[in-house]
């Protein structure tokens, strides 16, 4: 565990006896967490429905649990090309993404040059970018280029489309480094790429994994490109898998919420997994701004 | 450490990065670290050169080939007339500024662009209040239940949003509702069939919920996180002064997190501006067009009806008002990047 | 520990992006080309539209007289369908044979994206082709697609429930009105008919009914037809109709999903459905454990003579104008929608769907869906036949604002003209 890669949380602990307020706030807490939860628990406790106890008068609470919407999700054709091709086109986006935006925000957090401003302007503006639209633009670009029912072509779009945040986020976190930790390496004889290396780049930790966590669920639940551009079932993703149980003859809201449960799964993993950091992160690099 | 930086990043010395760099065109980066010690606690005192020129370039020119250019290519679409048609026949028929005067001047348009700025304007104001409390109380919770309302926090957050809006639109259904039967239980009267999409005010308020629901994870996450970086200190002083909470929040927290608060409306007005598998989902626009936002409205004239060249000049003015709402915002945010 | 971790990721991720632009250049172009010069025949059909062993036996049949010719089937989903057929025959290498909604076709022929089969009629079988199903595949006088099959919608109804009322199945709307009443005063409870307040194919053929039309041409113009007397006699006899169900005024047939998400439930005496709409009714209630006991009649018309009018929905089989395979692809269709596999489809549909000719048509048995609907098809109709019908029904379908709005109680008159706005502005553009 490296100490210095997260600002030591510093909470204010009360430690009262129990009180109407501590209390109060618990059930807040409790009640809040019901609300969240709801949706997503009804998503899932659908899923484990027979399609006639899915949507009915008086909703059914309990219930015997079946399977069978799953084996529906997962058994359509292609289903482990999907995820292949999610994860690669989500995983290759987001590293694409960290790795481009470290070197850019390295040199607008810490580096002066003619022009810095602006490009921190242009970063600000790209998040502002209509992609729902640009799909006909970036469809007849594809058309054009032989670049449809191409999984590279999609990484790239999805890469462009989490990178202004990510350069955006990562710049904040690099800023809020002190220069002095870097100018002590290099005073110890690293070179200015180690002393990044060595100081810089542990210290963003945080930073990268908030990133990653926006990035992947951004380009995991991507949607309007891919149904344009990638037409071939061989080259489509989850995104697409999820509508497909919704046809003009008769929806399967079984298996749709089946797949969108095991759909939100990995976006949890991610999270679970990088927690910690994550959420320390985040903002950590907006606060600094 | 952390407050210390804060400090840092705020009382720095106020130089114009665009004039002092550039001119020196140093030698390669390796040999450079030798003037580092002139300004001690200067955040970018390293020596330039062409290196920022490289570590920025990729990022500069992915988002030239893959976003400026579809960009450019959509504002030329907008000046051509592109149905159908000439989608399929990529014939190009150039009709000057009439997707842009047949927009303008549609009364319908109006109507849009005003509902989806109300729209958007309450429900980024619902977001970063509810977001803020629920931030503010994960950093009072306890161990446990912090991290039990963080986790619901997460699932909503990675609900994916087409079972999202389906389940929302379940829950609120006229004749298997939830939300009905809710009401019905608890012995309100009128609610067999309520019908929760009866209007586009009551359709917008469904799917403000649903989008509150949807964002309010993101803020409330980060603003704990935001919260964990100041430090106990300055609350300690503020409780010794007597301060309420409400004082306390306004004059220790807000001025710690103003960045936070700055950069996390800016994009969630970006982002619910322009929601749109949300709010066309839910009740395809309807009923009578009345819950009709702006993406909503650039699907259905643009997309929908095979009116590409309408879609991109809607687009466009989205990009131009959005610029223009978000203008102060930049130069707010540009203000901040020099210190 | 972690920091090597992370590095490791970095580092990763250096690597990949070296792999993705090396690959950038030869990226997404080995689409259909098959080795050896075979060829492959890419067919497009809708999710629920043919049975598999149809489909296969078919293709079959085909690669057999085309040998080296390999049929590839990809199966659509409705739901976004239009976009999605759109952009694919404006590219290189379209799918070459493409299934289209009968009343979408004729937007698609107006585009150039479709083949002028108006050469082949005579390998197609054009003349022995049902007369109701070919109006929509010709434009100006071309034929830009072959029928393949068609369905309209019948009254579906409870046996049961029309026994304890003492309903039998009515000939006529007065005794069918006479009906409803009948079932509504034995089980005030249930639904005498299930219909939402936007199910306007019911609609168009109760216009159709009037001897009137949803849209109308005016010289060269076509203009939305709601706000005619025949149109609002028409509507108001359909408000009469959902006046016996509590069914939701702004919704359609399809949400809820009345055949698998409504009708299993129980509580609803009769409904108007398709064929595949009983059947799924019928499966979802055996899957709840009930059993359904239905009985199926045509709909009504004004008079006994004659059933009333229905859409004819239905689905074309249509050839890309930029396909390579343009001649085999119209071989693909003449076999596919020839006699000897349309007798054959109809029979593995056991008639629930129409075969473009009616040689080809199935013997429905007695008492079934079927043959309810063959009795009415003969009254069946499409919606105007013009590229910008396509526009209309798009949401937000006008037609369908229209009806929830006289259903909420405004004038018939005065909403349909606000919907003929719509559609004279919409039906006029390709």
């Amino acid at each position: 565990m490296s100490a210095a890669a997260t600002p030591t949380p510093q909470k204010l602990r009360t430690r009262k006896p129990l009180t109407v307020a501590a209390v109060a706030k618990n059930l807040g807490a409790l009640v809040l967490a019901a609300v969240f939860v709801f949706p997503v628990y009804w998503m899932f406790s659908s899923s484990l429905k027979p399609q006639h106890e899915i949507m009915t008068k008086d909703p059914v609470f309990v219930f015997t649990p079946t399977f069978e919407n799953y084996r529906t999700a997962t058994g359509v054709d292609l289903f482990w090309t999907y995820v292949t091709n999610s994860l690669t086109v989500t995983l290759g986006a987001v590293l694409l993404a960290l790795v481009v935006a470290l070197a850019a925000s390295f040199a607008i957090a810490r580096l002066k040059f003619r022009g810095r401003k602006g490009i921190v302007l242009v970063v600000m503006m790209a998040q502002m970018a209509p992609w729902e639209v640009m799909v006909i633009a970036m469809y007849m670009i594809s058309r054009e280029n032989d670049l449809l029912n191409s999984i590279p072509m999609l990484t790239l779009i999805y890469f462009v489309m989490v990178l202004p945040f990510t350069i955006w986020t990562l710049r904040g976190f690099i800023a809020a480094v002190p220069v002095e930790l870097e100018e002590a390496a290099q005073i110890d004889g690293c070179t200015r790429g180690q002393a990044f290396r060595k100081v810089i780049f542990p210290l963003l930790a945080p930073g990268l994994m908030s990133t990653s966590l926006f990035g992947f669920i951004t380009a995991w639940n991507e949607f309007a490109m891919i149904l344009m551009l990638n037409k071939e079932k061989e080259s489509q993703t989850l995104t697409l898998w999820l509508t497909q149980f919704q046809t003009a003859f008769g929806s399967d809201w079984g298996a749709t919420m089946a797949a969108s449960t095991l759909f939100a799964l990995p976006v949890l993993i991610v999270f679970l997994f990088l927690q910690r950091k994550a959420v320390g992160g985040m903002t950590a690099g907006a606060v600094k701004g | 450490m952390t407050v210390d930086s804060q400090g840092t990043a705020t009382a720095g010395p106020q130089d114009a990065p665009g004039r002092a760099a550039g001119k020196s065109q140093t030698p390669p980066p390796s040999s450079g670290p030798k003037e580092v010690l002139q300004p001690p606690r200067g955040r970018r005192s390293l020596p330039s050169g062409v290196l920022p020129y490289l570590l920025v370039a990729p990022a500069l020119l992915s988002m030239a080939v893959l976003l400026l250019y579809p960009l450019i290519r959509n504002v030329i679409l907008s000046f051509q007339q592109l149905n159908r048609k000439e989608f399929i026949t990529r014939e190009t028929i150039w009709t000057g500024f009439d997707n842009y005067t047949g927009l303008l001047g549609d009364t319908d348009f109006w109507t849009v662009v005003v509902r989806s700025v109300v729209f958007t304007a309450v429900n980024v104001a619902l977001i970063m209040a509810i977001g803020t409390g629920i931030g503010l109380l994960l950093n009072r919770l306890g161990k446990k239940m912090r991290l039990l309302l963080s986790l619901a926090l997460m699932f909503a957050w990675a609900m994916p949003i087409v079972a999202s809006v389906t389940v929302f639109r379940w829950l609120f259904d006229e004749q298997f509702g939830v939300v009905n039967w809710l009401m019905r239980t608890l012995g309100l009267s009128g609610y067999d069939q309520h019908n929760w999409f009866e209007t586009g005010f009551s359709t917008l308020v469904i799917v403000l919920i649903l989008l509150v629901w949807g964002s309010v994870p993101f803020v409330a996450l980060n603003m704990y996180a935001g919260l964990t970086t100041i430090g106990s200190e300055l609350y300690e002083a503020a409780k010794m002064d007597g301060a309420s909470g409400w004082r306390t929040f306004w004059a220790v927290v807000f001025p710690n997190l103003r960045s936070f608060f700055m950069i996390t409306t800016f994009l969630e007005i970006i982002w619910i501006f322009k929601a749109f598998a949300q709010v066309y989902a839910m009740n395809l626009g309807g009923p009578d067009r009345g819950s009709e936002t702006l993406p909503v409205f650039a699907y259905i004239e643009g997309v929908g009806q095979f009116h590409y060249g309408v879609a991109a000049a809607i687009s466009v003015l989205t990009i131009v008002m959005l610029i223009a709402v978000l203008s102060f915002y930049f130069r707010l945010i540009l203000k901040e990047e020099e210190l | 520990m972690k920091r090597k971790l992370i590095a490791a990721i970095g580092v990763a991720g250096m690597m990949v992006s070296i792999a993705a632009c090396g690959s950038e250049s030869d990226g997404g172009k080995d689409g259909g080309k098959a080795a050896g010069g075979d060829k492959t025949l890419t067919v497009w059909v809708m999710d629920g539209s043919a049975p598999d062993a149809w489909m296969a036996e078919v293709n079959k049949a085909f690669e057999a007289k085309h040998p080296g010719v390999k049929v590839k089937v990809e199966k659509q989903i409705w739901n976004g369908i239009q976009e999605k057929v759109t952009t694919a025959l404006s590219e290189d290498t379209p799918p070459d044979v493409l299934e289209l909604g009968n009343t979408q076709t004729a937007g698609y022929a107006v585009t150039g994206g479709l083949a002028d089969l108006s050469g082949d009629k005579a390998k197609l079988g054009y003349d022995a082709w049902n007369k109701g199903m070919v109006a929509s595949n010709e434009l100006d006088g071309k034929l830009y697609s072959a029928p393949w099959y068609a369905a309209n919608r019948v009254v579906v109804y409870d046996k049961a429930a029309f026994k304890k009322a003492g309903v039998t199945p009515p000939k006529t709307r007065a005794e069918w009105i006479a009906g409803l009443k009948k079932l509504k005063a034995s089980d005030p409870k249930s639904q005498a008919i299930y219909l939402p307040g936007q199910s306007w194919y019911v609609l168009a053929g109760l216009i159709w009914d009037e001897g009137s039309d949803l849209a109308v041409k005016d010289g060269d113009k076509w203009k939305g037809n709601l706000s005619s007397p025949e149109a609002v006699s028409a509507m108001n006899f359909y408000k009469e109709l959902a006046s016996y169900s509590t069914a939701p005024k702004d919704k359609d047939e399809a949400t809820p999903q009345q055949s698998t998400d409504v009708i299993p439930k129980g509580g609803v005496s009769s409904w108007i459905g398709l064929g595949w709409e009983a059947g799924g009714a019928i499966d979802a209630m055996k899957k709840a454990g009930k059993t359904a006991d239905f009985g199926y009649f045509p709909i009504p018309g004004k008079t006994a003579d004659k059933p009333g009018s229905v859409f004819l929905g239905g689905s074309n089989l249509a050839v890309a104008e930029r396909s390579k395979n343009k001649d085999l692809a119209k071989e693909w269709l003449a076999l596919a929608a020839g006699k000897e596999f349309m007798t054959k489809y109809a029979a593995a549909t056991e008639g629930a769907l129409l075969p473009n000719t009616d040689s080809a048509q199935f013997k429905p048995a007695a008492g079934s869906f079927a043959e309810a609907m063959a009795a009415s098809s003969a009254s069946g109709k499409v919606t105007p036949v013009t590229p910008g019908w396509a526009n209309v029904e798009t949401a937000p379908n006008p037609i369908k604002d229209y009806m929830t709005k006289v259903l909420k109680g405004e004038d018939a008159k005065k909403a349909g003209e606000a919907a003929d706005k719509v559609i004279d502005e919409r039906i006029n553009q390709q």
